[in-house]
């Protein structure tokens, strides 16, 4: 018996090779020209592309969908950098580059109405489907439809179902986007991908929902450098160049592995088994770079890591509603010393403002110092003194123990325990909370710590609509989450009528260097009221191999110019 | 025997639907899969209320529980958030074959299993050979010769095999033949995956591939398996019919093979038994560090985004493997041991 228990196992295994070897083979031919799109492009497209060369990139996490329609994941929306542009892409400057709008629509160019809420959009007539479709104004009406209809189970409607009233094809070639009101963020919110209507609306028709469409794992159809080839679930996605789009790469393909653990990742890249590694931390970078073939390159995403500070009279410790007392917090915390000693100080400063990773609405506020002895006269003259002899301050019988809560990343962790012995010179105390993240952003409803104002300084890393600065809703009084309004944003309880007319002007303003001077003023009055202390400015940090050329990446879409990059010989 | 089997059969059921229920249970302490779905982006609030309502998550646990095991065609949803059910359900449970989609990705948990488990098998079936192969010949042999020098070394090194965490043992190896020998300019392996994009899926590539993460496997389980192998063995030896046998003048190599091995076997056979349902689950550190797209990563993955229909379906087809080697394992005792009847 067990000889033939054996042979069995022989055979499972025999079988097992033979499922895992008997795919397609992951260097495929290329995508050569096929005569539907050469038939396509016209007849005086320029000589067939040849493709050379495949880069291989790391992620750390794999992709939920490829359909944008279900996904907001970072790992997924930068793929689509690859294969399914959308009307531009933005360059290492994040600005516009035109992908398939023929321009970006201005008050110059007669596409942006005087009042604001009408954006007309014009496509280029060269740009097509991978499979030779044009892409035309049609898709971009479907692409709206899809994602507010009940039938899909979409995962954002963000911005459509808060600001857009119509999405009309006015001719092949020009969409009409109409605004209920003027709406600021539209350069980076509206239409980043598009869906391809001939592909998709057929199975909407039969089945009634895209949920289950085979395009949104194997999206066969795009538009964008490459073409999608393969995703096997865990492993890989394999990308073809597309010699049908208006920039063919110089590539033949581009292989994403998926590698999960960081200290793996950092093996591949310095083995050279992958050419560009992404979410690296600056202790890695020595180890990257020893070999002098990996450069480590910091690019900003618009994440700044800060804490969020409870104002809410009826949630925070009476000691934060206080602006004095909420500066000498800034005051006693050397971020200076911790970023030094956790971090890298050139790739991680300390940031004054919520804005300062989203260039140019930061502004050039200066991080509050580090001076205890201000901080202490601060609190003396607030009122909060040691009276007890107990080594914290105290006032009116209570303890000044902040309530100092974040998620279980292990750099979290230890900036708390530094902050918390930083606090201690100065009598604060901090009762430190660590939540798994799907809990420390739940919101009201479910027991979420923020929304449900359970702390006094939560930390995290976050940003607005990058590279738009748009993130009015976690700061604005309408905004407050509480049990009559459970999805407020605004977990931070703040109510300030100045910043509130300021957010809500900038949220209709669409003339650029107004709104930089409005965020600049935001930033100072959401720094001098302490709202938001800034603790590092958060870059992803890629590395890329010598042997991968003219990579530019940029921080809302990192792989803009992948149809430049070319390997080495 | 056919009696027993289907008697056996007909007692998994009520434990797999107990197992089921409790299983469930556990799902509701994994947190909140909709606040994970934008990992670095979490869903606006909206957002985050109108997912729960259409993926049926804001319906109490014991509502979304009988949809998991006999589905909702048969009734009508609220998906446009009105308040009035206007739309049919779509799931048919997994009573009928339903095993559900993915919250994260939307698709039908078996076909991502089905995706996942030629991976997984290939891995740890292989590791498992390896590991009865060489613990039986390792163990065996420190048996034939106790307290030699070489059953001193393989003792040593067993503790050490024993006592080493596989991320460490895994990064080690990594470090070891596929980044410094590289460096040195030494035949190297590949540090990560399946297969190298430049070359393609061949078999070549899947067993350089393999080296690594089956070595971690079978490192850390051979020191274990090899001892209790050994002292098996060693028992069997000292009993009165191995000592008759020898003393009749049997011939040692027929002593060993005939009479102990044989006996030895039976608790070795529980042990590979209880083991084999769970190469299904994969090798959960292993297959994270060599990026090797198995069921342990699955499994883990989707735990981190609180997937309850994945993982359900994982952990029950993980039960269901456990109940059917099971029987498997008991009707095996009965070919190899005469003394055993089932009946």
């Amino acid at each position: 018996m067990s000889r033939k228990l054996y042979i069995l196992l022989s055979l499972l295994v025999a079988v097992s090779m033979l499922l895992a070897a008997c795919g397609a083979p992951a260097a495929e031919e290329p995508a050569a020209a096929t005569e539907d799109a050469s038939g396509s492009t016209g007849g005086d497209a320029p000589a067939e592309p040849t493709f050379s060369g495949t880069a291989t990139i790391t992620f750390v996490q794999e992709p939920d969908s490829l359909n944008p329609l279900y996904t907001s994941m970072f790992f997924s929306g930068i793929t689509r950098d690859f294969w399914l542009k959308g009307m531009w892409s933005f360059d290492n400057n994040n600005e516009p580059v035109l992908e398939i709008a023929a321009e970006v629509p201005s008050a110059d160019n007669g596409s942006l109405s005087a009042d604001g809420t009408t954006i007309v959009y014009k496509l280029r007539n060269d740009v097509f489907w991978s499979d030779g479709e044009p892409v035309t104004a049609d898709d971009f009406v479907f692409t709206y439809d899809m994602i507010m209809s009940d039938a899909n189970v979409v995962q954002s409607r963000y911005p459509y179902e808060d600001y857009v009233t119509s999405v009309t094809a006015t001719d092949p070639q020009t969409v009409t986007v109409t605004f209920s009101e003027p709406f600021a963020a539209w350069l980076t919110t509206v239409f980043t991908y598009v869906l391809p209507k001939h592909v998709l609306q057929p199975v909407f028709d039969a089945e009634g929902t895209l949920d289950n469409a085979e395009w949104n794992k194997a999206p066969t159809v795009g538009v964008g450098p490459f073409v999608f080839s393969e995703w096997e679930s865990g492993s890989h996605l394999i990308f073809t160049a597309n010699p049908t789009w208006v920039n063919p790469p110089s590539l033949e393909q581009v292989f994403i592995r998926i590698v999960p653990d960081d200290a793996a990742q950092e093996a591949a890249i310095v083995a050279g088994d992958t050419d560009i590694g992404v979410f690296l931390s600056s202790d890695q970078i020595p180890t990257l770079e020893a070999d002098g073939t990996v450069d480590v390159v910091a690019v900003s995403s618009g994440y700044d890591e800060g804490w969020f500070m409870n104002v809410n009279p009826e949630t925070a410790h009476p000691a934060m509603l206080d602006v004095n007392v909420r500066k000498a917090i800034a005051l006693a915390t050397d971020r200076f010393t911790i970023i030094n000693d956790l971090l890298d100080a050139s790739i991680n400063p300390v940031n004054a403002t919520f804005w300062d990773g989203t260039a140019p609405y930061g502004g050039n506020v200066e991080p509050y110092p580090y001076d205890p002895e201000q901080a202490k006269a601060l609190l003396d003259a607030a009122g909060w003194v040691d009276s007890n002899g107990d080594g914290t301050r105290d006032k009116d019988g209570v303890e000044l123990v902040l309530r100092y809560i974040t998620n279980t990343r292990e750099l979290r962790k230890n900036v708390q325990a530094v902050v918390q012995q930083q606090w201690s010179l100065v009598g604060i105390g901090a009762q430190l909370e660590n939540y798994s993240s799907d809990v420390f952003w739940n919101g009201y409803n479910d027991g979420g710590p923020q929304a449900q104002g359970i702390y006094d300084i939560a930390e995290y890393s976050s940003v607005g609509s990058f590279p738009d600065p748009e993130a009015s809703a976690n700061f604005l009084c309408s905004e407050i989450s509480g049990a009559d309004n459970p999805d407020g944003a605004n977990w931070q309880g703040i109510c300030d009528e100045e910043l509130d007319a300021l957010l809500n002007e900038q949220a209709v303003t669409l003339d650029v260097n107004k709104r930089i001077e409005l965020y600049h003023q935001i930033g100072q009055l959401m720094f001098d009221k302490v709202y938001y202390i800034g603790i590092w400015l958060d870059p992803d940090l890629w590395s890329i191999n010598s042997r991968l050329q003219n990579v530019t990446l940029s921080g809302a879409t990192p792989f803009w110019n992948a149809h430049e990059w070319t390997v080495a010989p | 025997m056919s009696t027993y089997i289907l008697r056996r059969l007909g007692q998994a059921i009520p434990q797999l639907f107990i197992i089921s229920i409790i299983l469930f249970m556990l799902m509701q302490a994994f947190g909140d899969p909709v606040a994970t779905l934008g990992a670095r982006t979490p869903p606006k609030p909206e957002d985050k209320e109108r997912l729960r309502r259409m993926l049926g998550l804001d319906q109490p646990p014991a509502m979304q529980y009988l949809t998991w095991l006999v589905g909702n065609d048969w009734q009508k949803l609220d998906m446009d958030g009105d308040g009035i059910p206007e739309t049919n359900g779509s799931r048919k449970g997994i009573l009928r074959g339903d095993w559900g989609n993915s919250l994260v990705t939307r698709r039908p948990v078996m076909e991502m299993i089905g995706e996942r488990l030629p991976n997984t098998l290939i891995l740890m079936v292989t590791a498992e050979i390896i590991i009865i192969g060489l613990s039986l010949i390792i163990g065996l042999y420190s048996a034939l010769r106790p307290y030699s020098f070489f059953d001193n070394l393989i003792t040593g090194l067993s503790f050490v095999g024993f006592s080493m965490p596989v991320f460490w043992l895994a990064l080690s190896l990594m470090y070891l033949f596929a980044v410094n020998f590289r460096r040195w300019g030494l035949p190297y392996l590949p540090t990560v995956g399946m297969f190298d994009p430049a070359v393609g899926k061949t078999p070549w590539e899947l067993i350089k591939h393999m080296v690594l993460p089956v070595s971690t496997l079978a490192i850390i389980s051979i020191a274990g398996y090899s001892r209790f192998v050994r002292s098996s063995v060693l028992e069997v030896l000292s009993q009165d019919y191995v000592r008759t046998a020898r003393s009749k003048g049997v011939a040692s190599r027929f002593v060993v093979w005939k009479h102990a091995l044989p006996n030895a076997a039976l608790p070795f056979i529980t042990l590979i038994g209880l083991d084999i349902p769970f190469l299904l689950a994969g090798a959960v550190v292993t297959e994270r560090i060599f990026a090797w797209p198995g069921m342990g990563r699955l499994f883990i993955d989707h735990t981190e985004r609180a997937d309850f229909p994945m993982l359900m379906g994982i952990l029950m087809l993980i039960s269901i493997a456990v109940v059917i080697f099971q029987i498997i394992t008991d009707v095996v005792y009965s070919l190899v041991d005469p003394r055993i009847r089932l009946n």
